[in-house]
């Protein structure tokens, strides 16, 4: 019984080595490999083995990265695509001077701008499915104020989010072309004197209340007109928030109050 | 498996190799030896020597190999190369050749119907379905 028992028991050393390749390789480290004596006994073949899986994880680590170095450069490729279209735009208006044309031009270019955003900021991260929200919406509510900013004017845009919430590319860009809109319509027409404030705020969702996030965008504006048509005056703009809130999910409320300021709410799953 | 006297043998530096009277052609790796690409390489253009007007199976004698890299592994599951083999049996008669075996069939995937065996004449029992055969 105590000579099978000896038998069967790894030598120390080389259970070891063993142990020292196996860290090696949880650490990505491939270029250590368990020695083989050529006894053919079993640790030689479970070192063969370790030796084996080592070269497979190497390789599959290798094939991981040459696929997110591709990942980023579609990414890069899809915003600077992006920024292609946005150019034609431009030219486009070339000595074009009617102005609700030039509008259009410029919405267009904002909702271009909505999505290539989530693109660049993909790349340039090292998580290829998911962007950060705060990031997200500060860099476009700045993008927009750009477009949308006369001189001289007095409006303030201001973010509360949660510097750790994360969206996936297929829920952020519905997502952000539904603040695209919010936020421009907002800088359009919420401050005809170009004075006051926008605020986006996320509130997480804590046990007990019936949504995950809430995110709120509200301004100090002037409010809908208490007899604004929806419907047939809401514009393209408008029907963009209802198709894609209802595409990710998310219910979209709305609360004007004529003179006071207009606030949207989004709960989010 | 024995190496037989009146074969003609192709010697490389890890691989006996020769083709059997019965239209099954073999090889037997050499003791205490490390397969690397180079090794692998030799042995098919060996293998290849054989090449005779229909493809043919072949028995490996896997007995005393040492190491097989993945190199080697990949060069041997035959993807995207010209082989005369149809399919291929291992034998797998001590610790090391079983792991290196079943790695080799469960990672590599041979492109040809491949299967380990522990015992001789079973191997040449099922190679045998393949003689004459183009699959």
């Amino acid at each position: 019984m105590n000579s099978k028992k000896e038998q069967n028991t790894i030598p120390d050393q080389r259970a070891e080595e063993i142990l020292d390749v196996i860290m090696s390789y949880a650490q990505l480290n491939f270029s250590n490999k368990v020695h083989i004596t050529g006894k053919d006994d079993m640790i030689d073949a479970i070192s063969a083995g370790i030796n084996m899986l080592g070269e497979e994880l190497e390789s599959y680590s290798l094939s991981i990265k040459e696929k997110e170095h591709l990942l980023r450069e579609i990414h890069h490729r899809v915003k600077n695509n992006m920024q292609i279209i946005s150019s034609l735009l431009n030219l486009l208006c070339e000595n074009q001077k009617d102005q609700k044309f030039l509008a259009l031009v410029n919405d267009c270019q904002n909702r271009i701008t909505a999505m290539s955003l989530i693109h660049e900021m993909l790349y340039a991260t090292s998580d290829f499915r998911s962007t950060n929200l705060n990031e997200y919406i500060t860099s476009l509510s700045k993008s927009l104020y750009a477009s949308f900013s006369v001189p001289g004017n007095n409006i303030t845009v201001k973010t509360d989010i949660d510097k750790n919430v994360f969206f996936d590319i297929d829920k952020m860009i519905p997502l952000g072309l539904i603040l695209n809109e919010i936020i421009s319509n907002s800088l359009k027409y919420a401050f005809p004197e170009n004075n006051g404030s926008l605020t986006i705020t996320l509130l997480r969702g804590n046990p007990g209340r019936n949504y995950g996030m809430k995110l709120i965008v509200s301004d100090d504006g002037i409010g809908l007109p208490e007899d604004f048509d929806i419907i047939n005056k809401g514009g393209l703009g408008m029907q963009l928030i209802c198709l894609l809130s209802e595409q990710i999910g998310c219910s979209t409320k709305k609360e004007s109050v004529p003179g006071k300021g207009l606030t949207y709410t989004l709960e989010l799953d | 498996m024995e190496i037989p006297r009146n074969a003609t043998i192709i010697e490389v530096s890890a691989y006996w190799t020769w083709m059997g009277e019965d239209g099954i052609a073999r090889t037997k790796v050499k003791p205490n030896t490390a397969i690397t690409l180079k090794e692998a390489i030799e042995n098919t253009e060996a293998v290849k020597q054989l090449r005779k007007s229909v493809p043919f199976p072949l028995l490996v004698d896997s007995v005393g190999i040492l190491s097989m890299d993945k190199k080697a592994r990949d060069h041997f599951s035959m993807q995207n190369r010209d082989t005369p083999i149809n399919a291929f049996a291992v034998l797998v008669n001590s610790p090391i050749s079983k792991v290196i075996g079943n790695f080799f069939l469960g990672l590599n995937r041979p492109k040809v119907p491949a299967k380990l065996f522990t015992d001789e004449q079973q191997a040449l029992n099922w190679l045998k379905q393949f003689l004459y055969s183009s699959t």
